[in-house]
């Protein structure tokens, strides 16, 4: 008989994020061995540098904005400020509150052994942390992602702002650009633009937020222009940015007309890339610097190692690395009953005001799928909480197939995160508009908008 | 040298470990631009550029393997010397 080899783990998850972290809980209370190593700040990016922070000081602007706008209600407001500093700390103070951020001890309570340092695989079986060599059964790859600035001429010889960097500057500055008009991008440029920055926009698309349906990137469009003074600078090639007295002056090209402006700060939100360099040849782990491939069970090339989260280079949440995460505890758990992670119904959410969600196909999937549709929109000033609350931009849409299955759907609305997970439940179960429609929606609540568009799909 | 001590482990740790020696690599570039005819001062030239960007790659990592030197080195030998960077990673198989 074959000598059983034996290892230090039954489980190593590398990256302490949402990918890594639900697996690591789910297989130490299973009963597994298991090790977490972090080469940064245990809890990931999102509660520490994404997430959380960015959505705790919109939070604090959007409260600042609908109160500075409150003399129409009778609210007098002309004394209203604020101060960044306290704004900051409010910020730590959320972060500090998820008990994600940094809680090493949380892994040791539920016995989990944990690491600080850069993983590196030696063997397939075999990593290295600072030196020392831990050997796992079975191994998660959880490192996430992080911001990569774009090929702009003089780019690297200025100093310019990401996301994460943003957070920690000592006050906004009075005029920033921003490469790349993606969800992170447009919460950046509201949020920057209520305490009071000049923020240009720069999009190489056709529209601020590509990725959802058109009348999203419009009506965006429009909300951040008229209410907020951002330019949008859609259709803009970013040529050059070069440093100009204590501020930078950018190059760029749009409709075939270069032009040039001076701004205090650069901002990159084009996109991030998965962190894959930690010695996966060594593993035999197929990758590109797009990802690491895996099957749908979420496993590897080498199919002892799974991969969860950010690093498979698909356009994920931190609920979707969740659920990843989830799945492949799962598949190392039970390896007689492998399941796949169901992507049909996560929502995605844009944490603007109006909020923007969106669950399933969108018109653009369905077209390039040819599929038969019909679809219904309920603008927001139909429903009787747009006069109560004296806000109406926004809209409910609806997509079903050709018999009312609802495919998907589209919610632009103060409280979309909330909304959309009707809707969520509708794709996810095969529900029809009918059925939506047919079910009692509060009087006042915006949620009415949600009836309504379906009402419209119903017959 | 690099600043720091970097320990290579040896053909998957069946050969001891020893410490990432830029010499070493160095001369191995060079010899694998050489045999491919490059100049000598553009073979000299081109291992600096290249040791150079392995140590940047080094920076965060206190242990690699010899495979991973090699096929870092490879990749940056790529973009000065498509010729050699084919010698220097296949040598083994062509010799």
């Amino acid at each position: 008989m074959a000598k059983k080899v034996s290892f230090d783990y039954d489980l190593v998850v590398i990256g302490s994020g949402a990918g890594g972290s639900a697996a690591a809980t789910l297989a130490a209370r299973a009963g597994k061995k298991v090790a977490i190593i972090e080469a940064d700040t245990f809890g990931g990016d999102s509660p520490n540098w994404s997430d959380v922070p960015t959505k705790a000081l919109l939070h604090a602007a959007q409260l600042y904005d609908e109160a500075r706008h409150g003399a129409r209600f009778g609210l007098r407001s002309s004394t209203l400020g604020y101060n960044y500093p306290s704004l900051r700390a409010w910020k730590e103070l959320a972060v500090k509150r998820t008990g994600a951020g940094g809680n090493r001890q949380y892994y040791e309570k539920e016995g989990i052994t944990t690491f600080v340092g850069v993983a590196h695989f030696l063997t397939p079986h075999e990593i290295s942390v600072n030196r020392r060599h831990l050997t796992g059964a079975h191994f998660l790859i959880a490192t996430g992602s992080h911001w990569v600035a774009p090929n702009i001429q003089g780019l690297k010889d200025v100093s310019y702002l990401t996301p994460r960097t943003l957070l920690e500057a000592m006050r906004p500055p009075k005029s920033l650009y921003i490469i790349g008009a993606g969800t992170i991008g447009v919460e950046i440029a509201q949020l920057m633009a209520i305490f009071g920055t000049k923020v240009y926009l720069a999009e190489i698309a056709s529209r601020l937020l590509p990725n959802e349906d058109e009348e999203v990137g419009v009506l965006l469009e429009r909300v951040l222009k008229e209410q907020k003074g951002v330019t949008s600078l859609t259709q803009t090639r970013t040529l050059a940015v070069v440093k100009d007295g204590i501020g930078k002056r950018v190059t760029y090209n749009r409709g075939g007309v270069e032009k040039s402006i001076k701004v205090d700060e650069v901002l990159i939100a084009t996109g991030r890339t998965p962190v894959v360099d930690l010695g996966l040849e060594n593993a035999a782990v197929a990758y590109t610097p797009k990802g690491i491939a895996v099957n749908n069970h979420l496993q590897t090339s080498a199919r002892h190692i799974f991969a969860a989260g950010d690093v498979l280079g698909r356009n994920s949440h931190t609920h979707t690395a969740l659920l990843e995460s989830q799945v492949a505890a799962h598949n190392l758990i039970h390896p007689k009953s492998k399941i796949n992670p169901d992507y049909t119904a996560t929502s995605h959410l844009t944490f603007t005001h109006p909020g923007i969600a969106s669950v399933g196909l969108s018109e653009d999937d369905c077209l390039k799928r040819d599929l038969p549709i019909n679809k219904a929109v309920a603008p927001l000033n139909i429903i009787a909480r747009s006069n109560t609350s004296d806000f109406r931009d926004g809209f409910v849409k609806i997509i079903t197939d050709k018999k009312g299955v609802i495919l998907g759907a589209t919610i632009v609305a103060p409280h979309a995160s909330e909304m959309i997970h009707e809707l969520a439940l509708a794709v996810k179960f095969g529900l029809t508009a009918s059925d939506v429609a047919g079910t009692p929606h509060a009087f006042l609540s915006w949620s009415e908008a949600v009836r309504v568009a379906a009402a419209r799909l119903a017959n | 040298m690099a600043g720091k001590a970097i320990d290579i482990i040896k053909r998957e740790g069946k050969r001891p470990s020893e410490q990432f020696q830029r010499d070493k690599l160095h001369a191995s570039i060079r010899a694998a631009c050489l045999s491919v005819r490059s100049p000598e001062g553009v073979a000299e030239s081109t291992a600096t550029q290249v040791c150079d960007a392995v140590i940047i790659w080094l920076d965060t990592k206190p242990e690699v393997t010899s495979a991973d030197v090699r096929r870092k080195a490879t990749e940056s030998l790529e973009s000065f010397h498509p010729e050699a960077a084919y010698l220097y990673k296949h040598h083994r198989f062509v010799i």
